[in-house]
């Protein structure tokens, strides 16, 4: 739950669990550190609030500029093709336009760039428009500054670097996002590809079968041996057939996993066969010096399969 | 806290809990070799289901047990070993090769009737 305070200056926590903030670990520390090293402090949140009038005062023109350069590209006039969204979007751009100048820039502020940012990364709003959306920004507002302090130059550069520094912030900010967004994609796509790479197939009431393809890597084989444990708990299994006529090399360190994963197996009460060593796999056991006595090996998968109905029916 | 002996016809069942410390698991074994005899039992099962890790001296212990109850004319299997627990066991090498092991009560003496009509058929 948000606390939403009544005068609108509401915080959002960032160890809020359903905040984007705990999301993308953006603590308050990360937030502080940004803008220290943007050195973005009270004077520029004076400056960017004297702003506010005249940013009142051209949203409405800067918007429609900045979506007639929106809608004379292709890339981009392909997000506003139906009117009614192009009027909802113009709106949000407008109330983000005089938020910049509002002169509150903390958790609640970042929690919405957050959002932005995740918005876009999601209808696949590619950053080289949103930089450039930030670009237009950058030019007509400091045009407009300038045309405001024409006599006084420097006052009017002291104002557009404090909001050259609050837009460098919020652009930080939405590239994370995107850039978060693909992580949690490849993340979950990783979790996939491993959860896939071993399969432990139900062939009978309790026996499994476990075809192992591919090349074995440590880690691979600490999660097949987790998998094999759990599954023969869950499927009260009493015989386990490890085919690994589709694995190319071994090395020592996967050979002993599987030799652990047979002892192990066998600690929870179940057989296992392994089968499918080929005459490669073989010749290497042997030279790491594997103690193969452990291992219940038969020649390929059906004669495993034949000796684990032997065993089960025996029982 | 003294682990209960149960017996059930043949068999005695022992379920270890998890608070059991080492003198609990030292008089396990005194009073399993103890009852064995008092009982004629022909099996022991030694259910572990609780235990989420199992360290060296509770692994020793069990091998103990099934050895000792051997000689005194029994058979002894474990049951109900965790996943997490087996694997560590066999990290550390205590694979318990000589002890007979079932996944859980049910399978033990499932295994513990086999074995025994085997030894008497013959």
């Amino acid at each position: 739950m948000r606390n939403q305070s009544p005068a609108g200056s509401s915080m959002t926590d960032p160890a809020d669990p359903s905040s984007l903030m705990h999301d993308f670990d953006v603590t308050e520390a990360e937030i502080s550190a940004r803008k220290a090293f943007l050195e973005f402090g009270a004077e520029d949140v004076a400056k960017l609030q004297s702003l506010k009038p005249l940013a009142q005062r051209y949203a409405t023109p800067m918007i429609e500029d900045l979506y007639r350069l929106f809608l004379a590209h292709d890339p981009t006039k392909a997000f506003f093709r139906d009117p009614k969204s192009l009027e909802r979007v113009k709106q949000l751009q407008k109330e983000y336009f005089i938020g910049l100048t509002e002169g509150e820039y903390g958790t609640d502020y970042v929690e919405r760039r957050l959002k932005i940012g995740a918005v876009h990364e999601r209808i696949k709003l590619v950053v080289k428009w949103y930089l450039g959306a930030y670009a237009f920004y950058l030019r007509t507002v400091s045009r407009r500054i300038f045309d405001e302090h024409k006599n006084d130059p420097a006052k009017a550069l002291d104002l557009i670097s404090s909001l050259t520094k609050l837009i460098f912030f919020d652009m930080g900010l939405a590239i994370d996002t995107y850039i978060a967004q693909r992580e949690k994609v490849i993340r979950a796509q990783q979790d996939e590809i491993r959860e896939l790479s071993t399969p432990v197939l139900r062939v009978r009431d309790r026996l499994l079968v476990v075809p192992i393809i591919g090349l074995m890597d440590s880690a691979r084989a600490y999660q097949l041996t987790d998998q094999v444990l759990r599954s023969i708990r869950a499927h009260r299994a009493k015989v386990v057939v490890l085919d690994i006529t589709g694995v190319p090399t071994v090395d020592s360190a996967v050979a002993n996993h599987l030799i652990q994963t047979v002892q192990a197996s066998r600690l929870l009460g179940a057989r296992s066969i392994v089968t499918g060593v080929s005459p490669d796999i073989a010749q290497t056991l042997v030279r790491i010096g594997v103690d193969v006595g452990k291992l219940h090996t038969l020649g390929d998968l059906q004669e495993g399969l034949v000796e684990a109905n032997k065993i089960l029916d025996e029982a | 806290m003294k682990i209960p002996v149960l017996k059930q016809g043949e068999y005695l069942i022992a379920s270890i809990q998890e608070a059991a410390t080492d003198a609990d698991l030292q008089l396990l074994l005194n009073e399993l070799v103890r009852r064995v005899g008092e009982h004629r039992s022909k099996g022991v099962i030694v259910d572990v289901t609780v235990l989420d890790v199992m360290d060296s001296f509770a692994a020793r212990l069990l091998r103990d047990i099934a050895n000792t109850v051997r000689l005194r004319g029994a058979e002894t299997v474990i049951v109900g070993i965790q996943p997490d627990a087996a694997f560590t066991m066999v990290r550390l090498g205590m694979t318990l090769d000589d002890v007979a092991t079932a996944l859980d009560l049910e399978e033990g003496v499932a295994y513990l009737d086999r074995t025994l009509k085997r030894k008497r058929g013959s």
